[in-house]
């Protein structure tokens, strides 16, 4: 995407959330998709709308395990809150929805497919730093990636091959490589990095922050489970 | 003239000044007006010093004001106290001075007061074309011309013979406790300049000045803050392509993180973005003085590597093994390993050695070795096609390795273009050894650890140049 083509799609985007300035998950996963980068399949149920009905949740196509989650600008730690409801059966969609409805009256509600994968999980961020502008991070994901600390850093824009040292430096880089049969693909995983540095030049002014965490390799292709952006 | 040249022309005649004016020049010792103007009498600049009260300073007549000068100078050296120091910059930009080092402290360091000095002095650039250089600066030091403005002890003689590293320090006390440091074993040093509160002049005009300059083949920057961050970063681009940029950055800046933190804002803690964006833009940087000059002085004076193999020759074998344990110790500048010798290399190597000796990397010479063994098998390692790098453990302790092997060492060290490293064991003699390296063209460390150190700035280098498609 040109530069111009970048910056009116992340100006239209903002001026389309729903909480001006706090975009909710479905939200930052619209953004993903429109720059590229997959995320799983899934459906969005409006504050207020009816539980989800067997022809919305068969769209995802999936063997039938989802996951549900609350999804609302202004809900930023779903899992604390008990927002997230994970290998939810098919057949017992309409009572989780119904569950986190009660729960969480005024938010709309996300159901996932639930995305099978091996190997690690990735954290992409990105950043607003105050000598040097937007800059992307690429690390070891998940919820012990504050305790690894296995993450590097790059000014946004970059190229893939610059990406590419990038994710070279990691601990956790022969993971990307076959290290004991775990998969993963380090080109595929630079070029989304690359993806999200044009985004981050456009998206990330003084005081914006952006978590891609984890995005993990699943049926041979990069997925972004869970995203969360900070827009100032 | 373009704006490149103009400002290229002026930082020149910065460092190489015909005329100089020492304002606040005093016969008083002691005062750093006098320690300055003394100073300042071994190069060969016109001397004019300013001072109402005094006639004659150190044998020159002194001027009551700038005004009062013959002539515009060079460069105008202000020594007296802040208050007055604002009021003299304005002064020297009426009469057209190009450049105003400043040397008095006490301005945004020292509270309001100070801050209002500070913007006051400013304006002085903005509104003439004079550049102003601190203010709370040591000044520069040119070895080449002797034109030196530091006026706390630096260094011996050996910073004097001069080299190719130019030396650019926020800090002035930094700068100089890495120089004394540094030329207690020699310091190849094409200038100092010592930056201060960097009102005007600050590392991007030094960056982009020795990167075009010719007698500079290496830039060590010692910085708190960074101006103009992208803009710095550009150049530094640039100028890596033809030359080695080492920086120090100390102090954490606050890391504009919002009270909502993501992961990636916690895990950033400002400094690990300043790792990246050093590393994309081919800037080398070092953690601590100590490691700043190294690098700088290894990568001034030896060939980048090629690739990360290194070949060791001992006459101690504990010290070999320990050399690989470091070697192959993991390290986020550069992966290095040891060399898989040539069966070529090995039997040239046999030519020469004992035959206990191990002829395998590293090589262990034992204490069977003399001058020739060892100048012998370092020649072989060095036209190993496996190796990219040597590092030589020399100590002087057998009674067949005489101070003869420093010139023979020299020789074929000089000769390659590979990269050779030398560690000698510290003790009371170590510092004349290395400065006599030194002196013929060797790098030398008085610790293995540093010698290995040293080792991945120059294959950092080598990777440098080949992600920006030159040759290393």
């Amino acid at each position: 995407m040109s530069g111009t083509g970048m910056a009116a799609m992340v100006e239209q985007w903002r001026s389309s959330l729903s909480i001006p300035g706090k975009p909710n998950e479905w939200e930052c996963k619209g953004l993903l998709r429109s720059v590229g980068i997959a995320v799983p399949a899934g459906v969005f149920i409006e504050a207020g709308n009816a539980p989800a009905s067997d022809s919305e949740v068969s769209v995802l196509g999936t063997a039938g395990r989802c996951v549900v989650k609350v999804c609302s600008g202004d809900i930023v730690h779903k899992t604390e809150q008990g927002g997230v409801l994970l290998d939810v059966a098919e057949n017992r969609l309409p009572a989780a929805v119904a569950a986190l409805r009660q729960r969480f009256p005024s938010a709309g509600i996300l159901v996932e497919e639930m995305v099978p994968y091996r190997g690690g999980e990735i954290i992409i961020g990105a950043l607003h730093d105050p000598t040097f502008g937007p800059a992307v991070m690429a690390g070891a994901g998940g919820i012990l990636t504050e305790l690894y600390k296995d993450v590097a850093f790059r000014l946004a824009p970059f190229t893939a091959e610059e990406a590419h040292l990038m994710l070279e430096e990691l601990t956790i880089y022969p993971t990307l490589r076959g290290y004991r049969g775990l998969s993963g693909d380090a080109d595929s995983l630079a070029d989304i990095l690359s993806k999200v540095a044009g985004l981050a030049l456009e998206l990330i002014r003084e005081g914006c922050q952006l978590d891609i965490n984890p995005i993990v390799w699943s049926r041979d292709r990069w997925v972004a489970l869970d995203v969360k952006a900070i827009i100032a | 003239m373009s704006t490149l040249d103009a400002n290229f022309k002026k930082i020149d005649k910065l460092l190489n000044p015909e005329s100089v004016a020492v304002v606040g020049a005093s016969n008083t010792k002691e005062k750093v007006g006098n320690i300055i103007f003394e100073g300042l009498k071994r190069s060969r600049a016109r001397l004019y010093p300013v001072n109402p009260h005094e006639d004659v300073i150190s044998g020159h007549k002194s001027y009551p004001q700038i005004s009062d000068l013959p002539g515009t100078v060079d460069v105008a050296v202000i020594t007296v106290r802040a208050e007055k120091a604002v009021d003299i910059a304005e002064q020297c930009a009426r009469n057209r001075i190009d450049n105003i080092i400043i040397v008095a402290g006490g301005f945004a360091e020292a509270g309001e007061h100070g801050k209002t000095l500070e913007e006051r002095l400013r304006a002085v650039p903005k509104r003439s074309g004079s550049r102003i250089l601190g203010p709370n600066s040591l000044g520069v030091f040119v070895p080449e011309n002797n034109f030196d403005t530091i006026f706390v002890e630096h260094g011996d003689r050996a910073l004097a013979e001069g080299g190719g590293i130019a030396f650019v320090s926020q800090s002035g006390s930094v700068g100089v406790e890495a120089l004394g440091l540094a030329s207690n074993t020699g310091f190849p040093m094409r200038a100092f300049v010592g930056l201060g509160n960097k009102i005007d002049l600050n590392e991007l005009d030094f960056l982009k000045f020795f990167g075009a300059d010719d007698k500079t083949d290496c830039i060590a920057l010692y910085i708190e803050n960074v101006e103009q961050g992208r803009r710095f970063l550009e150049a530094a681009r640039e100028v890596s392509r033809h030359k080695p940029v080492i920086a120090l950055k100390a102090g954490r800046t606050p890391s504009g993180v919002s009270a909502v933190s993501s992961h990636t804002g916690k895990l950033a803690g400002s400094d690990r973005v300043v790792s990246g964006a050093f590393r994309q833009y081919g800037i080398q940087r070092a953690f601590d003085d100590e490691e700043l000059c190294d690098a700088a002085k290894t990568l001034s004076y030896l060939p980048p590597a090629r690739g990360n193999r290194v070949a060791v020759v001992t006459g101690a074998g504990g010290f070999g093994v320990m050399c690989a344990d470091y070697i192959e110790t993991d390290n986020p500048r550069a992966r290095l390993r040891m060399a898989e010798l040539s069966t070529g290399t090995i039997s040239r190597i046999r030519e020469k050695t004992p035959p206990f000796a191990s002829c395998h990397n590293p090589v262990d010479l034992t204490a069977a070795v003399n001058n020739e063994m060892f100048v012998h098998t370092l020649g072989a390692l060095l036209q190993d096609a496996e190796v990219d790098i040597v590092i030589c453990i020399t100590f002087f302790a057998p009674h067949a390795v005489t101070d003869k092997l420093i010139d023979r060492m020299a020789e074929v060290i000089t000769g390659s273009d590979k990269p050779v490293l030398v560690f000698t064991e510290y003790g009371p003699f170590t510092d004349s050894y290395l400065k006599e390296f030194y002196r013929k063209g060797m790098i030398g460390f008085p610790s293995l650890t540093r010698a290995v150190r040293a080792v991945r700035f120059l294959v950092e280098r080598g990777r440098i140049l080949s992600a920006l498609g030159e040759r290393p």
